[in-house]
Protein backbone atom coordinates (compact mmCIF):
# COMPACT_ATOMS: atom_id res chain seq x y z
CA UNK A 1 0.00 0.00 0.00
CA UNK A 2 1.38 3.85 -0.49
CA UNK A 3 2.30 5.75 2.37
CA UNK A 4 0.13 8.38 0.56
CA UNK A 5 -3.10 6.59 0.92
CA UNK A 6 -2.68 5.90 4.10
CA UNK A 7 -5.33 7.40 6.01
CA UNK A 8 -5.51 7.01 10.00
CA UNK A 9 -9.28 6.40 11.92
CA UNK A 10 -8.67 9.52 13.88
CA UNK A 11 -7.91 11.40 10.53
CA UNK A 12 -11.07 9.69 8.97
CA UNK A 13 -13.59 10.49 11.95
CA UNK A 14 -12.21 14.60 11.83
CA UNK A 15 -13.26 14.43 8.39
CA UNK A 16 -16.44 13.00 8.94
CA UNK A 17 -17.22 15.10 11.55
CA UNK A 18 -16.36 18.18 9.65
CA UNK A 19 -18.19 16.95 6.75
CA UNK A 20 -20.93 16.85 9.27
CA UNK A 21 -20.84 19.59 10.96
CA UNK A 22 -20.57 21.55 7.36
CA UNK A 23 -23.74 20.45 5.89
CA UNK A 24 -25.31 20.54 9.63
CA UNK A 25 -24.12 24.35 10.16
CA UNK A 26 -25.40 25.13 7.00
CA UNK A 27 -28.90 23.76 7.21
CA UNK A 28 -29.27 24.72 10.22
CA UNK A 29 -27.83 28.56 9.53
CA UNK A 30 -30.55 28.23 6.67
CA UNK A 31 -34.06 27.71 8.83
CA UNK A 32 -32.71 30.40 10.90
CA UNK A 33 -32.28 33.01 8.75
CA UNK A 34 -35.07 31.81 6.50
CA UNK A 35 -38.26 32.59 8.49
CA UNK A 36 -36.69 35.87 9.81
CA UNK A 37 -35.90 37.23 6.89
CA UNK A 38 -39.02 35.82 5.36
CA UNK A 39 -41.19 36.51 8.45
CA UNK A 40 -39.96 40.45 7.85
CA UNK A 41 -41.04 40.99 4.39
CA UNK A 42 -43.55 38.29 4.13
CA UNK A 43 -46.18 38.18 7.30
CA UNK A 44 -49.21 39.99 6.58
CA UNK A 45 -51.56 41.79 8.98
CA UNK A 46 -52.71 39.02 11.35
CA UNK A 47 -56.67 39.15 12.57
CA UNK A 48 -57.50 37.18 15.50
CA UNK A 49 -60.58 35.25 15.45
CA UNK A 50 -62.01 36.98 18.30
CA UNK A 51 -61.76 40.43 17.14
CA UNK A 52 -63.01 38.95 13.79
CA UNK A 53 -66.08 37.41 15.36
CA UNK A 54 -66.45 40.70 17.49
CA UNK A 55 -66.68 43.07 14.22
CA UNK A 56 -68.69 40.73 12.51
CA UNK A 57 -71.40 39.91 14.79
CA UNK A 58 -70.57 42.28 18.21
CA UNK A 59 -71.90 40.73 21.64
CA UNK A 60 -74.91 38.86 20.11
CA UNK A 61 -74.52 35.69 21.48
CA UNK A 62 -73.61 32.79 19.74
CA UNK A 63 -75.46 29.34 20.64
CA UNK A 64 -73.03 26.17 20.13
CA UNK A 65 -76.75 24.00 18.44
CA UNK A 66 -78.11 23.55 15.47
CA UNK A 67 -75.22 23.38 13.17
CA UNK A 68 -72.95 20.48 12.14
CA UNK A 69 -69.57 20.27 10.60
CA UNK A 70 -67.49 18.36 8.40
CA UNK A 71 -64.26 18.18 8.23
CA UNK A 72 -61.10 15.93 7.52
CA UNK A 73 -59.77 15.20 11.05
CA UNK A 74 -56.40 14.76 10.04
CA UNK A 75 -55.45 16.71 6.13
CA UNK A 76 -52.40 15.84 4.38
CA UNK A 77 -53.12 18.83 2.35
CA UNK A 78 -53.50 22.27 4.02
CA UNK A 79 -54.58 23.63 0.70
CA UNK A 80 -57.49 21.57 0.02
CA UNK A 81 -59.81 20.57 3.33
CA UNK A 82 -63.26 20.21 2.63
CA UNK A 83 -65.57 21.40 4.61
CA UNK A 84 -69.04 20.95 4.68
CA UNK A 85 -71.89 23.14 7.02
CA UNK A 86 -74.86 21.54 7.66
CA UNK A 87 -77.82 22.79 9.28
CA UNK A 88 -80.83 21.44 10.20
CA UNK A 89 -82.56 24.64 10.95
CA UNK A 90 -85.93 24.67 8.83
CA UNK A 91 -86.02 26.74 5.41
CA UNK A 92 -89.28 28.20 5.27
CA UNK A 93 -90.90 31.54 4.20
CA UNK A 94 -90.42 33.26 7.20
CA UNK A 95 -87.88 31.27 9.34
CA UNK A 96 -84.67 30.72 7.35
CA UNK A 97 -81.03 30.45 7.57
CA UNK A 98 -79.70 33.79 6.57
CA UNK A 99 -76.49 33.53 6.25
CA UNK A 100 -73.36 30.84 6.54
CA UNK A 101 -70.27 31.98 7.74
CA UNK A 102 -66.88 29.81 7.57
CA UNK A 103 -63.64 30.93 9.67
CA UNK A 104 -60.72 29.04 10.02
CA UNK A 105 -59.13 30.28 13.27
CA UNK A 106 -55.04 30.31 12.66
CA UNK A 107 -55.08 31.58 9.15
CA UNK A 108 -53.95 35.25 8.79
CA UNK A 109 -57.85 35.98 7.81
CA UNK A 110 -59.63 34.00 9.51
CA UNK A 111 -62.60 34.72 7.83
CA UNK A 112 -62.84 32.02 4.93
CA UNK A 113 -66.27 32.18 3.00
CA UNK A 114 -70.25 33.28 3.84
CA UNK A 115 -72.88 32.22 1.94
CA UNK A 116 -75.93 34.04 1.92
CA UNK A 117 -79.30 31.50 1.56
CA UNK A 118 -82.63 31.61 0.95
CA UNK A 119 -85.97 29.33 1.47
CA UNK A 120 -85.01 28.81 -2.35
CA UNK A 121 -82.88 26.39 -1.27
CA UNK A 122 -84.43 24.20 0.58
CA UNK A 123 -81.54 23.12 2.86
CA UNK A 124 -79.00 24.96 4.53
CA UNK A 125 -76.02 23.01 3.19
CA UNK A 126 -73.09 24.14 2.18
CA UNK A 127 -70.08 22.36 1.11
CA UNK A 128 -66.21 23.44 -0.09
CA UNK A 129 -62.48 23.08 -0.18
CA UNK A 130 -60.91 25.43 2.08
CA UNK A 131 -57.21 26.58 2.62
CA UNK A 132 -55.42 25.87 6.06
CA UNK A 133 -52.38 27.65 7.20
CA UNK A 134 -52.06 24.98 9.57
CA UNK A 135 -52.84 22.91 12.16
CA UNK A 136 -56.24 24.73 13.49
CA UNK A 137 -59.90 24.82 14.64
CA UNK A 138 -62.73 25.79 11.71
CA UNK A 139 -65.35 27.12 12.59
CA UNK A 140 -68.98 27.59 11.18
CA UNK A 141 -71.21 30.42 12.12
CA UNK A 142 -75.07 30.03 10.64
CA UNK A 143 -77.46 33.18 11.20
CA UNK A 144 -81.36 32.51 10.73
CA UNK A 145 -83.69 35.33 9.53
CA UNK A 146 -84.77 35.87 13.09
CA UNK A 147 -81.61 37.10 13.93
CA UNK A 148 -80.09 34.22 16.06
CA UNK A 149 -76.48 32.72 15.55
CA UNK A 150 -75.46 29.03 15.64
CA UNK A 151 -72.21 27.82 15.83
CA UNK A 152 -69.82 24.61 15.75
CA UNK A 153 -66.06 24.03 15.72
CA UNK A 154 -64.05 21.54 14.73
CA UNK A 155 -60.17 20.88 15.26
CA UNK A 156 -58.45 19.90 12.00
CA UNK A 157 -54.56 18.53 11.89
CA UNK A 158 -52.90 19.50 9.36
CA UNK A 159 -49.92 17.46 9.17
CA UNK A 160 -46.91 17.29 6.41
CA UNK A 161 -45.27 14.33 4.79
CA UNK A 162 -46.75 10.93 6.45
CA UNK A 163 -47.20 8.34 3.98
CA UNK A 164 -49.43 9.96 1.52
CA UNK A 165 -47.31 10.20 -1.52
CA UNK B 1 -1.23 14.37 -2.80
CA UNK B 2 -2.72 11.47 -3.20
CA UNK B 3 -3.29 11.75 0.42
CA UNK B 4 -5.23 15.20 -0.37
CA UNK B 5 -7.22 13.62 -2.96
CA UNK B 6 -8.08 10.58 -0.84
CA UNK B 7 -9.02 12.46 1.80
CA UNK B 8 -11.63 14.76 -0.65
CA UNK B 9 -12.83 11.40 -2.10
CA UNK B 10 -14.27 10.81 1.54
CA UNK B 11 -15.43 13.29 2.19
CA UNK B 12 -17.67 13.25 -1.02
CA UNK B 13 -18.50 9.74 -0.27
CA UNK B 14 -19.79 10.60 3.90
CA UNK B 15 -21.49 13.34 2.05
CA UNK B 16 -23.01 11.58 -0.79
CA UNK B 17 -23.50 8.46 0.60
CA UNK B 18 -27.25 8.98 1.76
CA UNK B 19 -28.23 9.95 -2.00
CA UNK B 20 -26.16 7.39 -3.39
CA UNK B 21 -28.28 4.61 -1.46
CA UNK B 22 -31.10 5.01 -3.11
CA UNK B 23 -30.73 1.77 -5.54
CA UNK B 24 -33.51 0.23 -7.58
CA UNK B 25 -32.83 -3.97 -6.50
CA UNK B 26 -35.84 -5.93 -8.05
CA UNK B 27 -36.28 -8.81 -10.31
CA UNK B 28 -38.88 -10.75 -11.90
CA UNK B 29 -39.20 -14.43 -11.17
CA UNK B 30 -41.13 -16.96 -8.89
CA UNK B 31 -42.54 -16.25 -5.34
CA UNK B 32 -41.92 -19.60 -3.85
CA UNK B 33 -38.41 -18.05 -2.23
CA UNK B 34 -41.02 -15.11 -0.68
CA UNK B 35 -41.27 -15.25 3.29
CA UNK B 36 -44.65 -13.91 3.45
CA UNK B 37 -46.32 -11.91 6.70
CA UNK B 38 -48.87 -12.72 8.50
CA UNK B 39 -52.04 -10.47 7.84
CA UNK B 40 -51.61 -7.61 10.76
CA UNK B 41 -55.44 -6.88 10.50
CA UNK B 42 -58.84 -8.05 8.63
CA UNK B 43 -59.93 -5.34 6.62
CA UNK B 44 -63.41 -5.33 9.32
CA UNK B 45 -60.99 -4.63 11.67
CA UNK B 46 -59.42 -1.80 9.99
CA UNK B 47 -62.89 0.01 9.32
CA UNK B 48 -63.29 0.19 12.64
CA UNK B 49 -59.43 1.13 13.89
CA UNK B 50 -60.73 3.87 11.14
CA UNK B 51 -63.76 5.39 12.42
CA UNK B 52 -62.03 5.66 15.79
CA UNK B 53 -58.99 7.08 14.26
CA UNK B 54 -60.29 9.66 11.56
CA UNK B 55 -63.92 9.19 12.07
CA UNK B 56 -66.69 9.16 9.47
CA UNK B 57 -65.20 12.25 7.59
CA UNK B 58 -64.15 11.39 4.38
CA UNK B 59 -67.41 8.75 3.30
CA UNK B 60 -69.43 11.89 4.85
CA UNK B 61 -67.23 14.51 2.59
CA UNK B 62 -67.77 11.92 -0.23
CA UNK B 63 -71.36 11.50 -0.24
CA UNK B 64 -71.73 15.79 -0.61
CA UNK B 65 -69.64 15.70 -3.59
CA UNK B 66 -66.69 14.24 -5.24
CA UNK B 67 -64.93 16.47 -7.70
CA UNK B 68 -64.33 13.21 -9.60
CA UNK B 69 -67.71 13.00 -10.72
CA UNK B 70 -67.40 16.09 -13.22
CA UNK B 71 -64.30 14.37 -15.00
CA UNK B 72 -66.50 11.60 -15.32
CA UNK B 73 -68.86 13.20 -17.33
CA UNK B 74 -65.58 14.96 -19.85
CA UNK B 75 -64.80 11.36 -19.72
CA UNK B 76 -68.27 10.54 -21.32
CA UNK B 77 -67.75 13.20 -24.02
CA UNK B 78 -64.07 12.25 -25.06
CA UNK B 79 -65.30 8.48 -25.33
CA UNK B 80 -68.03 10.31 -28.10
CA UNK B 81 -65.30 12.21 -29.76
CA UNK B 82 -64.43 11.34 -33.02
CA UNK B 83 -60.66 11.51 -33.36
CA UNK B 84 -57.32 9.81 -35.26
CA UNK B 85 -56.83 9.43 -39.45
CA UNK B 86 -60.09 6.69 -39.11
CA UNK B 87 -62.53 8.38 -38.38
CA UNK B 88 -63.95 6.79 -35.62
CA UNK B 89 -64.21 7.20 -32.37
CA UNK B 90 -64.81 5.03 -28.98
CA UNK B 91 -68.88 4.76 -29.00
CA UNK B 92 -68.31 3.37 -32.97
CA UNK B 93 -67.17 -0.02 -31.80
CA UNK B 94 -68.11 -0.38 -28.23
CA UNK B 95 -71.87 1.68 -28.62
CA UNK B 96 -73.02 4.50 -27.83
CA UNK B 97 -73.69 4.17 -24.05
CA UNK B 98 -70.86 1.89 -23.41
CA UNK B 99 -73.22 -0.92 -23.04
CA UNK B 100 -70.69 -3.09 -24.93
CA UNK B 101 -68.10 -2.17 -22.33
CA UNK B 102 -70.33 -2.70 -19.41
CA UNK B 103 -68.92 -5.73 -17.26
CA UNK B 104 -65.40 -5.62 -19.26
CA UNK B 105 -63.46 -3.10 -16.57
CA UNK B 106 -63.95 -5.80 -13.62
CA UNK B 107 -62.01 -8.18 -15.41
CA UNK B 108 -58.89 -5.95 -15.58
CA UNK B 109 -55.93 -5.94 -15.43
CA UNK B 110 -55.98 -9.28 -17.35
CA UNK B 111 -53.42 -11.30 -19.47
CA UNK B 112 -53.52 -10.50 -23.21
CA UNK B 113 -51.51 -12.37 -25.38
CA UNK B 114 -51.08 -9.33 -27.83
CA UNK B 115 -48.77 -7.82 -25.92
CA UNK B 116 -47.35 -10.57 -23.44
CA UNK B 117 -47.80 -9.25 -20.51
CA UNK B 118 -51.05 -7.84 -18.16
CA UNK B 119 -53.12 -5.46 -19.65
CA UNK B 120 -54.25 -2.51 -17.76
CA UNK B 121 -58.05 -0.17 -18.44
CA UNK B 122 -55.25 2.99 -19.47
CA UNK B 123 -53.11 0.69 -21.39
CA UNK B 124 -56.06 -0.82 -23.38
CA UNK B 125 -57.31 2.82 -23.95
CA UNK B 126 -53.98 3.81 -25.74
CA UNK B 127 -54.05 0.41 -27.95
CA UNK B 128 -57.43 0.98 -28.82
CA UNK B 129 -56.58 4.73 -29.96
CA UNK B 130 -53.52 3.69 -31.55
CA UNK B 131 -54.43 0.74 -33.23
CA UNK B 132 -58.53 0.91 -34.10
CA UNK B 133 -58.56 4.80 -33.98
CA UNK B 134 -55.52 5.94 -35.62
CA UNK B 135 -55.39 8.27 -32.96
CA UNK B 136 -51.98 9.54 -30.88
CA UNK B 137 -52.11 8.18 -27.97
CA UNK B 138 -52.86 10.15 -24.49
CA UNK B 139 -50.30 10.52 -22.27
CA UNK B 140 -50.22 8.53 -18.73
CA UNK B 141 -52.05 10.41 -15.57
CA UNK B 142 -53.45 13.45 -18.44
CA UNK B 143 -56.82 14.29 -17.48
CA UNK B 144 -57.99 13.05 -20.86
CA UNK B 145 -56.63 9.98 -20.19
CA UNK B 146 -57.57 9.84 -16.38
CA UNK B 147 -61.35 10.89 -17.35
CA UNK B 148 -61.14 8.10 -19.82
CA UNK B 149 -60.56 5.49 -17.57
CA UNK B 150 -62.72 6.59 -15.45
CA UNK B 151 -65.90 6.54 -17.53
CA UNK B 152 -65.25 3.10 -18.91
CA UNK B 153 -64.79 1.83 -15.40
CA UNK B 154 -67.57 3.57 -14.22
CA UNK B 155 -69.85 1.47 -17.01
CA UNK B 156 -69.11 -1.95 -14.67
CA UNK B 157 -70.44 0.26 -11.19
CA UNK B 158 -71.40 -2.08 -8.84
CA UNK B 159 -69.89 -5.07 -9.91
CA UNK B 160 -67.89 -7.40 -8.41
CA UNK B 161 -64.30 -7.49 -9.20
CA UNK B 162 -63.11 -10.90 -10.87
CA UNK B 163 -59.96 -10.74 -12.17
CA UNK B 164 -58.54 -14.07 -13.26
CA UNK B 165 -54.72 -15.04 -12.40
CA UNK B 166 -55.22 -19.01 -14.25
CA UNK B 167 -53.22 -20.10 -17.25
CA UNK B 168 -50.52 -17.89 -18.60
CA UNK B 169 -51.45 -14.78 -15.78
CA UNK B 170 -50.31 -16.79 -13.07
CA UNK B 171 -46.62 -16.08 -13.86
CA UNK B 172 -47.33 -12.17 -14.11
CA UNK B 173 -48.98 -12.41 -10.81
CA UNK B 174 -45.95 -13.86 -9.19
CA UNK B 175 -43.80 -11.27 -10.22
CA UNK B 176 -45.85 -8.81 -8.61
CA UNK B 177 -46.42 -10.43 -5.54
CA UNK B 178 -42.51 -10.55 -5.68
CA UNK B 179 -42.46 -7.09 -6.38
CA UNK B 180 -44.45 -6.56 -3.90
CA UNK B 181 -42.42 -8.46 -1.42
CA UNK B 182 -39.26 -6.63 -2.68
CA UNK B 183 -37.52 -4.47 0.09
CA UNK B 184 -36.04 -1.43 -1.81
CA UNK B 185 -35.30 1.92 -1.63
CA UNK B 186 -33.02 3.94 1.63
CA UNK B 187 -35.38 3.00 4.15
CA UNK B 188 -35.20 -0.83 2.48
CA UNK B 189 -38.89 -1.47 2.83
CA UNK B 190 -41.10 -3.47 0.73
CA UNK B 191 -44.83 -3.15 0.48
CA UNK B 192 -45.89 -5.94 2.77
CA UNK B 193 -44.36 -4.60 6.03
CA UNK B 194 -47.05 -1.86 5.71
CA UNK B 195 -50.19 -3.11 4.10
CA UNK B 196 -49.81 -7.10 5.40
CA UNK B 197 -47.69 -7.17 8.52
CA UNK B 198 -48.52 -3.89 10.61
CA UNK B 199 -51.61 -3.15 8.93
CA UNK B 200 -53.96 -1.04 11.35
CA UNK B 201 -50.68 0.02 12.96
CA UNK B 202 -49.78 3.75 13.13
CA UNK B 203 -47.11 5.26 11.68
CA UNK B 204 -47.49 9.51 12.99
CA UNK B 205 -50.52 10.32 11.96
CA UNK B 206 -51.17 7.66 9.69
CA UNK B 207 -52.90 4.39 10.03
CA UNK B 208 -52.04 1.73 7.78
CA UNK B 209 -54.66 0.18 5.43
CA UNK B 210 -54.45 -4.03 4.76
CA UNK B 211 -54.70 -4.03 1.13
CA UNK B 212 -57.72 -5.82 0.45
CA UNK B 213 -59.68 -3.05 -0.35
CA UNK B 214 -56.69 -1.41 -2.67
CA UNK B 215 -57.77 -2.26 -5.93
CA UNK B 216 -61.49 -1.35 -6.02
CA UNK B 217 -61.89 2.52 -6.35
CA UNK B 218 -59.19 3.74 -8.84
CA UNK B 219 -59.08 6.53 -10.13
CA UNK B 220 -59.50 8.20 -7.04
CA UNK B 221 -60.39 12.10 -5.63
CA UNK B 222 -57.60 12.57 -3.53
CA UNK B 223 -57.26 15.08 -0.62
CA UNK B 224 -53.61 15.18 -0.23
CA UNK B 225 -52.83 15.74 -4.00
CA UNK B 226 -56.29 17.95 -4.54
CA UNK B 227 -56.63 15.68 -7.59
CA UNK B 228 -57.81 13.00 -9.46
CA UNK B 229 -54.84 10.01 -9.86
CA UNK B 230 -54.71 6.56 -10.77
CA UNK B 231 -53.46 4.02 -8.94
CA UNK B 232 -50.26 4.01 -10.15
CA UNK B 233 -49.38 7.24 -9.18
CA UNK B 234 -50.46 6.42 -5.67
CA UNK B 235 -47.48 3.17 -6.44
CA UNK B 236 -45.01 6.06 -7.42
CA UNK B 237 -46.14 8.70 -4.38
CA UNK B 238 -45.27 5.26 -1.69
CA UNK B 239 -42.32 4.54 -3.85
CA UNK B 240 -40.93 7.96 -3.18
CA UNK B 241 -41.78 7.59 0.57
CA UNK B 242 -39.61 4.24 0.41
CA UNK B 243 -37.07 6.69 -1.03
CA UNK B 244 -36.62 4.10 -4.04
CA UNK B 245 -36.73 5.45 -7.73
CA UNK B 246 -40.35 5.06 -8.80
CA UNK B 247 -40.97 3.47 -12.30
CA UNK B 248 -42.48 5.10 -14.63
CA UNK B 249 -46.60 4.87 -15.87
CA UNK B 250 -47.52 1.47 -17.44
CA UNK B 251 -44.30 -0.24 -16.92
CA UNK B 252 -44.05 -3.85 -16.57
CA UNK B 253 -43.75 -4.21 -12.84
CA UNK B 254 -46.60 -1.53 -12.03
CA UNK B 255 -48.70 -3.43 -14.23
CA UNK B 256 -48.23 -6.91 -12.74
CA UNK B 257 -48.56 -4.78 -9.09
CA UNK B 258 -51.85 -3.83 -10.05
CA UNK B 259 -52.87 -7.14 -10.90
CA UNK B 260 -51.26 -8.89 -7.88
CA UNK B 261 -53.02 -5.75 -5.32
CA UNK B 262 -56.42 -6.05 -7.81
CA UNK B 263 -56.42 -9.84 -7.11
CA UNK B 264 -56.91 -9.06 -3.33
CA UNK B 265 -59.61 -7.09 -4.21
CA UNK B 266 -61.48 -9.74 -5.45
CA UNK B 267 -65.23 -10.32 -5.11
CA UNK B 268 -66.10 -6.38 -3.88
CA UNK B 269 -67.97 -4.40 -5.67
CA UNK B 270 -65.95 -1.62 -7.93
CA UNK B 271 -66.63 1.46 -7.22
CA UNK B 272 -65.77 4.42 -9.09
CA UNK B 273 -64.61 7.20 -8.27
CA UNK B 274 -63.36 6.72 -4.85
CA UNK B 275 -62.79 9.76 -2.85
CA UNK B 276 -59.82 9.00 -0.11
CA UNK B 277 -57.64 11.01 2.24
CA UNK C 1 -58.37 19.74 -13.60
CA UNK C 2 -58.73 21.17 -17.22
CA UNK C 3 -56.38 24.11 -17.67
CA UNK C 4 -56.56 27.78 -18.37
CA UNK C 5 -59.32 29.96 -16.12
CA UNK C 6 -63.22 29.73 -15.99
CA UNK C 7 -63.83 26.35 -16.91
CA UNK C 8 -66.54 25.53 -15.53
CA UNK C 9 -69.00 22.35 -14.84
CA UNK C 10 -72.50 21.87 -13.13
CA UNK C 11 -74.10 18.76 -12.03
CA UNK C 12 -77.32 17.70 -10.67
CA UNK C 13 -79.08 14.62 -10.36
CA UNK C 14 -80.25 13.39 -13.78
CA UNK C 15 -83.88 12.76 -13.03
CA UNK C 16 -85.11 15.40 -10.79
CA UNK C 17 -88.47 15.10 -8.82
CA UNK C 18 -91.02 18.31 -8.95
CA UNK C 19 -90.13 19.97 -5.35
CA UNK C 20 -87.66 17.65 -4.35
CA UNK C 21 -84.37 19.50 -2.80
CA UNK C 22 -81.56 18.56 -4.83
CA UNK C 23 -77.91 19.18 -4.41
CA UNK C 24 -76.48 21.30 -7.34
CA UNK C 25 -71.84 20.78 -7.73
CA UNK C 26 -70.44 23.06 -9.56
CA UNK C 27 -66.71 23.41 -10.19
CA UNK C 28 -64.19 26.18 -11.93
CA UNK C 29 -60.82 26.22 -12.70
CA UNK C 30 -59.00 29.52 -10.97
CA UNK C 31 -55.99 29.98 -9.01
CA UNK C 32 -57.30 31.52 -5.99
CA UNK C 33 -53.53 32.91 -5.70
CA UNK C 34 -53.29 34.23 -2.09
CA UNK C 35 -50.57 36.74 -2.70
CA UNK C 36 -48.53 35.45 -0.15
CA UNK C 37 -46.84 32.78 -2.73
CA UNK C 38 -43.78 33.55 -4.21
CA UNK C 39 -42.69 32.39 -8.11
CA UNK C 40 -39.96 29.91 -7.58
CA UNK C 41 -37.70 31.37 -10.54
CA UNK C 42 -38.16 35.07 -10.36
CA UNK C 43 -38.51 35.17 -6.31
CA UNK C 44 -40.96 37.70 -7.20
CA UNK C 45 -44.06 37.72 -5.19
CA UNK C 46 -47.62 36.53 -7.02
CA UNK C 47 -50.17 38.89 -6.96
CA UNK C 48 -52.92 37.60 -4.92
CA UNK C 49 -55.60 36.63 -8.05
CA UNK C 50 -59.22 35.18 -6.15
CA UNK C 51 -62.76 34.80 -7.04
CA UNK C 52 -64.23 36.73 -4.77
CA UNK C 53 -68.38 36.69 -5.32
CA UNK C 54 -70.50 33.65 -6.50
CA UNK C 55 -74.65 34.24 -7.55
CA UNK C 56 -76.46 31.72 -8.03
CA UNK C 57 -79.87 32.62 -9.94
CA UNK C 58 -82.75 30.89 -9.83
CA UNK C 59 -85.02 31.58 -12.74
CA UNK C 60 -85.39 35.29 -12.06
CA UNK C 61 -84.34 35.28 -8.50
CA UNK C 62 -81.22 35.53 -7.21
CA UNK C 63 -81.28 32.67 -4.90
CA UNK C 64 -77.37 32.64 -3.22
CA UNK C 65 -75.01 35.03 -2.97
CA UNK C 66 -72.02 33.70 -1.71
CA UNK C 67 -68.61 35.79 -0.73
CA UNK C 68 -65.52 33.87 -0.83
CA UNK C 69 -61.94 34.57 0.28
CA UNK C 70 -58.03 34.08 -0.85
CA UNK C 71 -58.46 30.75 1.80
CA UNK C 72 -60.56 29.15 -0.90
CA UNK C 73 -58.31 26.55 -2.59
CA UNK C 74 -58.00 27.23 -5.58
CA UNK C 75 -60.42 25.29 -8.43
CA UNK C 76 -63.37 26.08 -6.33
CA UNK C 77 -65.60 22.91 -5.74
CA UNK C 78 -68.90 23.77 -4.34
CA UNK C 79 -72.02 22.06 -3.43
CA UNK C 80 -75.47 23.35 -2.17
CA UNK C 81 -78.90 22.69 -2.18
CA UNK C 82 -81.92 23.48 -4.33
CA UNK C 83 -85.57 22.87 -4.24
CA UNK C 84 -86.67 22.51 -7.89
CA UNK C 85 -90.23 23.64 -7.62
CA UNK C 86 -90.25 24.94 -11.20
CA UNK C 87 -88.82 24.29 -14.99
CA UNK C 88 -85.96 27.01 -14.80
CA UNK C 89 -82.84 27.87 -15.78
CA UNK C 90 -80.02 28.01 -13.31
CA UNK C 91 -77.73 30.28 -13.89
CA UNK C 92 -74.21 30.47 -11.62
CA UNK C 93 -72.16 33.40 -12.05
CA UNK C 94 -68.23 34.14 -10.09
CA UNK C 95 -66.27 37.18 -10.30
CA UNK C 96 -63.00 37.59 -9.70
CA UNK C 97 -61.04 40.62 -8.15
CA UNK C 98 -59.81 41.30 -12.05
CA UNK C 99 -62.46 41.91 -13.19
CA UNK C 100 -62.99 38.52 -14.82
CA UNK C 101 -66.97 37.16 -14.74
CA UNK C 102 -67.67 33.86 -15.72
CA UNK C 103 -71.20 31.93 -15.69
CA UNK C 104 -72.79 29.11 -16.97
CA UNK C 105 -76.49 28.17 -17.12
CA UNK C 106 -78.33 24.54 -16.94
CA UNK C 107 -81.75 24.12 -17.82
CA UNK C 108 -83.77 22.45 -14.41
CA UNK C 109 -86.35 20.28 -15.22
CA UNK C 110 -88.87 18.42 -12.62
CA UNK C 111 -90.77 15.89 -13.41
Amino acid sequence: MKEGSKISRREFMMMAGLACTAVLSASSLGSVLKPSIAEAAEKPDVEHINDVLKNMFGSRKIEMAHVKLKTPIIAENGAVVPVTVISDLPMEKDNYVKKIYIFVDENYHPFTASAELSPANGKATLALRIKMRKTSNVRAVVETSTGKLYSAIKAVKVTIGGCGG
Amino acid sequence: MYKNLFKIAVCLAVILSPLMAVHDVWAGGDSASIQEYEQGCTYEEYEKTYLEFYGNSTNEMAEEGNPAELMLDDGKDLYNTVDGSKGKSCASCHGENGEKLVGVAVKYPKYDPAIKGINTVALQINRCRENQMGAKPLKYESYDQLALTLYVKSLSNGMKINVSIDGPARKFYEKGKKFYYTRMGQWNFNCAICHVKYSCKRVRTNLLSPNRRHGDHWPSYRLKWGKTGSMQRRFRGCMKNMRAKPLPYQSEEYRNLELYLTYQSNGLPLEVPGMRM
Amino acid sequence: MPKGIGKIKIRVPRKIKKGAVIPVKALITHPMETGFRKDKKTKKRIPAYYINDVNVYYGNDLITHMEWTIAVSANPFMTFYLKADKAAPLKIVWKDIKGGEYEKTIQINPQ
